[in-house]
């Protein structure tokens, strides 16, 4: 008996701030329930909807029929395809590293307190607000092989000319360079938040303890750089894997496919050949692709980032 | 922006909820509007809005609701989208390429019917290649709305300061290659000719000319196989690659349209162009030339068409519209305000025609190219698009110099017959 009331005396103390926990929870879905639908709505539908797609024989417009795994299929037979993801990889590898570790040192530059910083930081910044497409634009004139200025500077200083997009060698190379630019900017402004948020008493500490400079940059900042690096990676890979727009003003994924990358191949497949079920195949490939390497780089980045703190 | 797809398929929910919330476009008392999805811009646009004021004071039953698309490269796709949301406009302004895919859906009418039963409709008296452009299969599923073809432009100056004498209109292949060279100053960033080098549409169709010229065709006469591997299609192919890889006196534009601006500015000698370029050559004296030939001087048309959307319901006063729109004075009037060619025939013999030849002169070639040297169309076939890929980079490849003729063409000619089997 007395066992009882003990348990029920129990119950009573834990039901109230249940009862209160519910209450926020529902004050909680309140304030995000227009988000969540958003999400739910522009966010995870479509994504549902492309895996559904992706086992269907469909044009997009007419109602589909059902062909299972077929698409999938003729996406590993598809030499092309595996071309493209070749491409997406290369493209990949090549932009998240070269913008990393450009990004690094502009953002410690632009961290000194000098006359004028603000225009500096701006001029840093602006290439991301430049729509894409006008980038796009510009850097086609600047590189065009025969009339471009970048040529008519290189043969000016007697270094060889560069063929840029015309040449299927060198297209990917300058779609890089195109989108490092572009990207360059806000990679520099989330290092130099990072920077401005390392407390200064530990480079102070530092110097007491007779740390040069550079080491304390070494050892103090670059740690508490982490997380905004592992960001960045996260961000950039994304990015990278999903190149579209850039491609499509520059080079349309020429000269022969030299830039036809993952997401241009899959353009092409839905809004060109009209093949909605293999478009949305290839869009399931991309988007696995995706969330295992931003699941393998979280992984890494949050162990890294214990053992830098442990370390510390 | 990042990830089309999803931007695509938001795009069609977007559009389906904005059919659901808003009904028909038709309102009550016996009146009836009809809606034109057209991508008109300045002129064009000016002209056709004015003329369907005209019809609208003059059929206050009948009205018709011009919509701007945005522009046509996009055309495809939203009439395309606004099959799936259901608001369909009952006339649509559309590519030439596109009628394979539109025939295709049954919201797409067919025409064929109205077309031969319309008294005084006259169809023979529209060009033959676009009539060829508007039917599939032995059906007609549009009404032309636009004519072009390919002329040679050259800059007389330019001509004039290298003495060479300006094309006749039986300029030879050989005679081409050799003005082209002779213009041409790789170093100075001078150049004879333009050829588009994207590898889309763009880059083929200027290739099946030439395969035309040399009395070959893209495929067989029953459509089934390939002909383009041919020694015409070598011949063809061999042009490009002696001009623009041994010669070097070709600009390759990466479609970006820069060969307008080098032409205007006198760094490019001949352009293969249509007559809607010659208004952007404010800055060069120009003259307008049959393209040079091998066998035929054949030129390529890309007509467009004005197709008719949606169930049937409509169908009538859409078409009454139309009817009226194309018909030849209607149609002079707007050809006289736009500098577009006109469509029919009986056009070039109204009075109003000198008036529009006196104000477009550089358009009587491409009219003449229409009756004369415009006869062949590109096969209206569903596989267009893919076997348009597959030639892009052959030519491409050739233009690069990265694959020598015969070999462009094996392996353009191996996979388009795949297309071709269905495989």
């Amino acid at each position: 008996m007395a066992v009882l009331t003990a348990e029920r005396r129990n119950e009573r103390h834990a039901r109230a701030p249940r009862r209160a926990r519910s209450a926020d929870h529902i004050a909680g879905w309140a304030f995000t329930s227009p988000a969540v639908l958003l999400i739910f709505l522009f966010g995870l539908v479509p994504v549902l909807w492309t895996f559904w797609l992706s086992v269907q024989d469909t044009d997009l417009t007419s109602p589909g029929t059902f062909v299972g795994s077929a698409k999938y299929r003729q996406m590993i037979h598809d030499p092309l395809f595996w071309r493209s993801a070749r491409e997406s990889l290369l493209y990949t590898v090549l932009f998240v590293p070269i913008t990393l570790v450009l990004a690094l040192p502009i953002a410690v530059l632009l961290n000194q307190r000098v006359r004028g910083m603000l225009i500096y930081r701006m001029a840093v910044y602006v290439p991301l607000v430049t729509s894409t497409v006008a980038t796009g634009v510009i850097f086609s004139y600047l590189l065009n092989e025969q009339v471009g200025p970048v040529n008519g500077v290189l043969s000016k200083l007697g270094l060889p000319e560069g063929g840029f997009f015309q040449d299927p060698g060198q297209a990917l190379f300058s779609v890089v360079g195109m989108t490092v630019w572009g990207w360059l900017g806000f990679a520099v402004i989330i290092y130099l938040a990072a920077l401005q948020n390392v407390p200064p008493e530990l480079l102070e500490a530092a110097a007491l303890d007779g740390c040069t400079r550079f080491r304390a940059f070494l050892k103090v900042e670059l740690p508490l750089l982490f997380p905004a690096t592992s960001f960045l990676l996260v961000w950039l890979t994304i990015n990278g894997l999903q190149l579209f727009d850039e491609v499509y003003v520059t080079t349309k994924g020429g000269p022969l496919h030299a830039t036809t990358v993952l997401v241009y191949y899959l353009y092409d497949q839905a809004l060109v050949n009209f093949d909605g079920g293999y478009a949305a195949a290839i869009g399931v490939a991309v988007f696995l692709v995706i969330l295992l390497v931003t699941l393998v780089q979280l992984r890494i980045g949050r162990r890294m980032s214990y053992e830098s703190e442990a370390s510390r | 922006m990042r990830h089309p797809i999803v931007a695509g398929l938001t795009g069609l929910v977007l559009a389906a909820a904005a059919a659901a919330c808003s009904g028909g476009s038709s309102s009550g008392s016996g009146t009836s509007t009809i809606t034109l999805w057209h991508g008109y811009t300045d002129a064009e646009a000016k002209a056709i809005t004015s003329l369907a004021q005209k019809w609208n004071g003059e059929h206050p039953k009948q009205q018709v609701h011009l919509i701007f698309n945005g522009g046509n490269d996009g055309a495809l796709q939203k009439t395309l989208a606004s099959f799936v949301s259901g608001k369909t406009p009952n006339i649509g302004y559309e590519y030439g390429s596109s009628i394979t895919t539109l025939a295709q859906r049954h919201q797409t009418q067919d025409l064929t019917s109205l077309v031969n039963s319309t008294a005084g409709f006259n169809w023979n008296d529209f060009f033959p290649a676009e009539r060829q452009a508007t039917t599939v299969n032995g059906k007609i599923y549009g009404v032309p709305a636009l004519v072009d073809n390919l002329a040679l432009v050259y800059n007389k100056k330019l001509f004039d300061a290298k003495h060479i004498p300006y094309p006749t209109a039986n300029w030879t292949w050989d005679d081409f290659r050799n003005a082209a060279r002779k213009l041409a100053d790789p170093a100075a960033k001078k150049y004879g000719w333009s050829f588009t080098n994207d590898g889309t549409e763009d880059t083929v169709w200027r290739y099946l000319a030439l395969l035309w010229q040399a009395g070959g065709d893209l495929l067989s006469p029953d459509g089934h196989k390939s002909a383009f591997d041919s020694p015409a299609g070598l011949q063809a192919m061999q042009l490009l690659h002696d001009m623009a890889v041994t010669d070097k006196s070709v600009y390759l534009d990466t479609g970006d349209q820069q060969y307008q601006q080098l032409f205007n500015s006198g760094r490019i000698g001949m352009l293969w162009t249509g007559p809607w370029d010659l208004g952007s050559f404010d800055q060069v004296q120009y003259g307008v030339q049959f393209l040079p030939g091998k066998v035929t001087h054949a030129t390529i048309s890309g007509p467009d068409n004005y197709m008719l959307f949606g169930a049937g319901g409509k169908k009538q006063p859409a078409w009454a519209f139309l009817q009226w729109l194309v018909s030849p004075q209607v149609h002079l009037e707007f050809a006289t305000a736009t500098g577009d060619l006109p469509i029919r025939q009986s056009e070039t013999k109204l009075p109003g025609y000198s008036a529009f030849l006196a104000k477009y002169p550089g358009n009587k070639v491409f009219m003449d190219n229409l009756t004369t040297n415009a006869t062949k169309a590109r096969p209206n076939i569903p596989q267009y698009p893919k076997i348009s890929q597959v030639l892009g980079v052959a030519v491409q490849s050739v233009l690069l110099g990265k694959a020598q003729p015969q070999a462009a063409l094996d392996s353009a000619r191996d996979q388009i017959d795949q297309i071709l089997a269905g495989a």
